[in-house]
């Protein structure tokens, strides 16, 4: 009896064996097709509860991959810490349009931060899904990394370059961005979801050096990841070339890490099992040059090939364009069924 | 201090990223009657060297910003000058760039907006979270016949396209060279949506945009 794309995927992440690699898609999946195939759209699906419920269930009811996930941007928290969010309309995900702070302002925690902005409706829409998909694909709630959060609340070049020039004025940020996530995470949990994703896309070595990485992002990636003390997986998801800080980022205590395609899967689970890391990574599917671009045929070969180099569960390199036909994701789960079993 | 101290403080400038320094670099040079155009080769002599050490990650972005900072200073200073020197000699033409809508990156953006007014074109930069019309109403403005529009990423890429079908639409596509670029983007898409050109990273960007306009 094969398992469940549930129970496969917990089986993958809490290090027990499972039938097959999962696939799943641990940044966002929704595209113009699911939208047309659910009959829910953006950009109602990001502040409904309902609506963003039954968008994310195309993940499993249309696409029949392993989990789901809420939400769809990364503007949730910075939103509530005051940032001006452009909306994205029916085409594009909400934005940053003016960051919260400037460097050296205070950057006060409203009160009562799980029940503000759009994070009832995510919360309501993991209770819907939980309830409507959770008996057989895992649901997952995603939240953004406490650095990408400063980034998010004081603007990226402000950061980016205070990073070097006064590394000191960025701690308050990390620390509130790190506390409000306590708070998210345990809500999250508390609505039902059974894995984390953290997406701390600005965390990434095309922004930052290793160095950086390791003194001002993974510091408060693992004091999340503690407090969320293994109540559920977190999977943790950092774009770019990452080989550099691989280990670091398994030193977090995320369950799974989840990379691009740039990332040299192979070496770096050599270099893992060298050192006894035994942390799954998933991956490394192009969303641009086999999802968006490719045929059937060139996304097949992009999990074969993440098979091949290794990786633990399919997914895309990142979040997936919005254009992205709907036959190429399907492509994507179907290829990773073919795969053959893992030993 | 001899020119070739100062132009060589000058390099050092951006390869330390040190705005004020490059400022006041900026400054002697012309004091000391230093050509500006042989101070701002020096300075992009800084960037492309920094330019292929982020290439091969051994600097990171933070790095690049400040030393795109650097150089705007000492810019700021140079510019003047080398249009002084210029007015006889034919007009900078004018390019336009931006971020597509949606999309709020800013970094590459700005590198390729600072290597392009380098190489001696007039760049009118945008900012980040630019629509197609104003794109189009601003170039009009400007009177510029270029117009570059980046895209960070894969969920704002499909807004380049919008830009195209909009001049298009709008019956002015051929009067516009319409270049794109960023990290999400392929020569492939450039073909797809039929953009004039593609530039992968800043230096092919200013070498496609003097092709295209037949400048040397």
């Amino acid at each position: 009896m094969g398992m469940t794309g549930r129970e496969r995927l917990l089986a993958c992440l809490e290090g027990r064996k499972a039938d097959r690699l999962p696939v799943l898609s641990v940044c966002q999946y929704v595209t113009y097709g699911l939208m047309e195939k659910t009959g829910s759209y953006w950009p109602e699906a990001h502040y409904d509860g309902a609506q963003m419920a039954n968008l994310s269930a195309g993940g499993a009811e249309v696409l029949h991959l392993d989990a789901v996930r809420v939400p769809y941007c990364q503007t949730v928290e910075a939103e509530i810490y005051g940032s001006a969010i452009k909306d994205g309309g029916r085409t594009h995900l909400p934005s940053i349009e003016k960051p919260a702070f400037a460097l050296g302002e205070e950057p006060a925690i409203p009160d009562n931060f799980t029940g503000r902005g759009r994070i009832p409706a995510v919360l309501e829409a993991i209770r819907r899904l939980k309830e409507r998909v959770g008996r057989d694909t895992l649901v997952m709630g995603s939240l953004v990394g406490p650095f990408s959060v400063a980034a998010n609340i004081l603007g990226v070049s402000a950061l980016l370059k205070a990073s070097l020039r006064k590394p000191g004025a960025l701690i308050p940020y990390f620390e509130a961005a790190e506390k409000t996530a306590e708070e998210y995470a345990q809500a999250i949990i508390e609505a039902g979801a059974e894995a984390i994703v953290i997406e701390d896309m600005m965390a990434s070595l095309d922004m930052i050096s290793p160095k950086t990485y390791r003194e001002m992002a993974a510091p408060y990636e693992k004091k999340l990841i503690e407090s969320i003390g293994g109540r559920v997986p977190v999977i943790i998801h950092i774009c770019g070339k990452l080989d550099q800080v691989m280990e670091d980022v398994a030193a977090t205590g995320a369950s799974a890490i989840s990379v691009e395609s740039a990332v040299d899967v192979a070496a770096v689970k050599e270099k893992f099992r060298q050192q006894g890391i035994s942390t799954p990574i998933f991956g490394a599917v192009h969303p641009i040059n086999a999802l968006l671009e490719g045929t059937r045929e060139d996304v097949a070969k992009a999990v074969q090939a993440s098979a091949e180099a290794g990786v633990d569960g399919i997914s895309p390199d990142c979040a997936v364009a919005p254009d992205t036909p709907v036959e190429n994701l399907l492509e994507m789960t179907e290829a990773a069924l073919r795969l053959q079993p893992v030993n | 201090m001899a020119d070739k101290d100062i132009l060589k403080d000058l390099k050092q400038s951006i390869l330390d990223f040190d705005e004020d320094a490059a400022l006041e670099l900026a400054r002697e040079s012309l004091a000391a009657g230093i050509d500006p155009v042989e101070a701002v080769g020096v300075l992009a002599d800084g960037l492309n060297e920094l330019g292929v050490k982020f290439e091969r990650m051994e600097v990171f972005l933070p790095e690049i910003m400040l030393a795109s900072d650097a150089f705007k200073n000492a810019l700021s200073v140079l510019e003047p000058e080398i249009k002084k020197k210029n007015t006889e000699g034919k007009k900078a033409i004018p390019i336009v760039i931006g971020t597509v809508q949606g999309d709020i990156h800013q970094v590459g953006k700005d590198m390729v907006a600072t290597f392009l007014a380098t190489a001696g074109f007039e760049v009118y930069d945008l900012g980040v979270d630019v629509a197609p019309s104003r794109f189009l109403e601003e170039a009009k403005r400007l009177g510029a016949k270029v117009i570059a529009a980046a895209s960070l990423m894969s969920t704002t890429r499909p807004v380049q396209k919008d830009l195209i079908d909009f001049l298009e639409a709008k019956g002015v596509r051929d009067q516009f060279i319409v270049l794109v670029g960023g990290g999400v983007v392929t020569q492939e898409w450039a073909d797809q949506i039929a953009a004039d050109g593609y530039g992968q990273d800043a230096i092919a960007t200013v070498n496609l945009a003097k092709r295209l306009l037949h400048v040397a």
